[in-house]
């Protein structure tokens, strides 16, 4: 059945929300010391600057954006197959994460790029416009959702939505890859060596992020569930008093 | 073979809808050149740096009015209830995937025809090699363009906002065939070099062969149950 009773929703979002929860404390010392690493460890890099600094949030929230795209994909294939309501807001609930790291990557980028490449955009770049196409392909899929009706039908289609996306993504690296290669290239990364200092900083960011992450998934997808839950206890409730 | 037979008696049942009517076919193609007419005056017409920009105004032309005909080809099937009718047959899905496939590119390539014709009039370009070339690559985009958008003009076929909706869902998805054609069409009509079209070429069929099976296989999912 696709729609659980309401009982196993509310366990089952219980139980994501005490995950949730779990993680508070570790998510709160990592996120602490990842600042401390961010901004007091590492030492202030000799061309850039302090701007250098924003690479530790950029790249936490590059990496976390594409797992949670990962995780959209294989939640999507898993629903297709078992076509369980969890699965579909799963996978909705890491999609929004994936969005707000995406937006939180493409504001970042520019601050960073504006000083040092001296371009906010440099279309050139394959991760740069290859992030872009991500942020579209995902903001499509909530407008895919928005614009269709609650329900097994809407949750099929995000799937199918959230896999071709996916296989999408390594074929448009590869074409603006090709595309910079062909036009002059302005932009090259070299000379950009890391003090291992830097690096643990950066180590320590990604894995914060990660938490975050996951506090947010199980908390997002808690809250989807519930929904779900009291629309059903609503129903219960409405037949019995009838 | 059967299913080959199958596959064409759909395409061609699409496809002779639209030869009576002819509605879809002189929409999409004035709206091509309207299109094309429009970037004439938005850009310098004759100048080097609208002659560069120019395949990409070529497939601007292609490709906008294509996704008209993608809408088209399930909301006819939806008013006539054929679409229910389809789903209820002992029908292979991946038939039925196949030949509104078939039927959507050869629209496609029909349209593409005229539309280059007319690109090459205004964009004053001479009859030339380069111009087959072109259209290898209409066929090669269509079949990747067409693949994933008959899948997602199935699933937007009952949504209200369809006409915005499924631009929005199929422009993202098909960015990587639009920077091979552009580039690979410059390459060929702007600077007669033949050395980095093979890598855009394969770049696309790349692109076809992944979402013709990913369309294959998850069709059933989009317009089944």
């Amino acid at each position: 059945m696709w729609l659980e009773s309401s009982n196993h929703l509310q366990y089952t979002a219980d139980r994501h929300l005490k995950l949730a929860l779990w993680l508070l404390l570790p998510l709160y010392v990592l996120g602490v010391v990842a600042l401390w690493a961010a901004f007091i460890h590492a030492p202030t890099e000799r061309e850039m600057g302090e701007v250098q600094r924003i690479l530790y949030f950029h790249v936490g929230a590059a990496w976390t954006a594409f797992f949670a795209f990962f995780v959209v994909f294989v939640a999507g294939i898993i629903y297709l197959w078992r076509r369980r309501l969890f699965w579909d807001e799963f996978a909705a609930a890491s999609a929004e994460i994936g969005v707000v790291f995406t937006t939180i990557v493409l504001a970042t980028g520019p601050i960073w790029a504006r000083p040092i490449w001296n371009t906010w955009w440099p279309w050139g770049d394959p991760r740069v416009t290859t992030t872009l196409v991500l942020w579209l392909i995902y903001v499509a899929y909530f407008i895919l959702r928005s614009s269709l009706p609650e329900g097994e039908k809407r949750a099929r289609f995000a799937a199918v939505f959230g896999i071709i996306g996916f296989i999408d993504v390594p074929i448009v690296f590869l074409s603006i890859r090709w595309w910079r290669t062909i036009h002059p290239v302005l932009i090259d990364r070299t000379g950009a060596k890391m003090e291992p200092e830097m690096l643990q900083a950066l180590m320590i960011s990604v894995v914060a992020f990660t938490f975050l992450y996951f506090a947010l998934l199980f908390l997002r997808t808690a809250m989807r569930l519930q929904h779900y839950a009291a629309e059903e206890m609503t129903h219960v409730v409405r037949e019995r008093s009838e | 073979m059967r299913h080959l037979k199958l596959i064409w008696v759909l395409a061609a049942k699409d496809l002779r809808i639209e030869y009576r009517s002819r509605q879809a076919f002189l929409t999409t193609v004035f709206f091509a050149v309207l299109i094309l007419i429009v970037f004439n005056f938005a850009f310098d017409p004759g100048s080097a740096s609208t002659r560069d920009a120019s395949p990409g105004i070529l497939w601007v032309a292609l490709l906008f009015p294509g996704i008209i005909q993608l809408n088209r080809s399930f909301q006819s099937e939806m008013e006539e209830g054929t679409l229910q009718g389809i789903v209820m047959s002992p029908l292979d899905r991946g038939v039925f995937f196949f030949g509104k496939l078939l039927a959507n590119w050869l629209f496609l390539l029909a349209i593409d025809v005229l539309i280059l014709a007319a690109f090459v009039i205004f964009f004053n370009f001479s009859l030339e090699v380069g111009l087959l070339w072109v259209f290898l690559l209409m066929f090669l985009v269509g079949g990747g363009f067409t693949a994933v958008g008959t899948v997602f003009a199935a699933m937007v076929s009952n949504v209200r906002i369809r006409e915005v909706l499924l631009p929005i869902l199929l422009f993202p998805i098909i960015v990587p065939i639009i920077l091979a054609a552009v580039n690979a069409t410059r390459e060929v009509l702007i600077h007669q070099d033949f050395s980095t079209l093979s890598r855009w070429l394969q770049l696309i069929v790349a692109f076809d062969v992944v979402f013709l099976a990913a369309g294959f296989l998850v069709f059933d999912y989009v317009v089944g149950e």
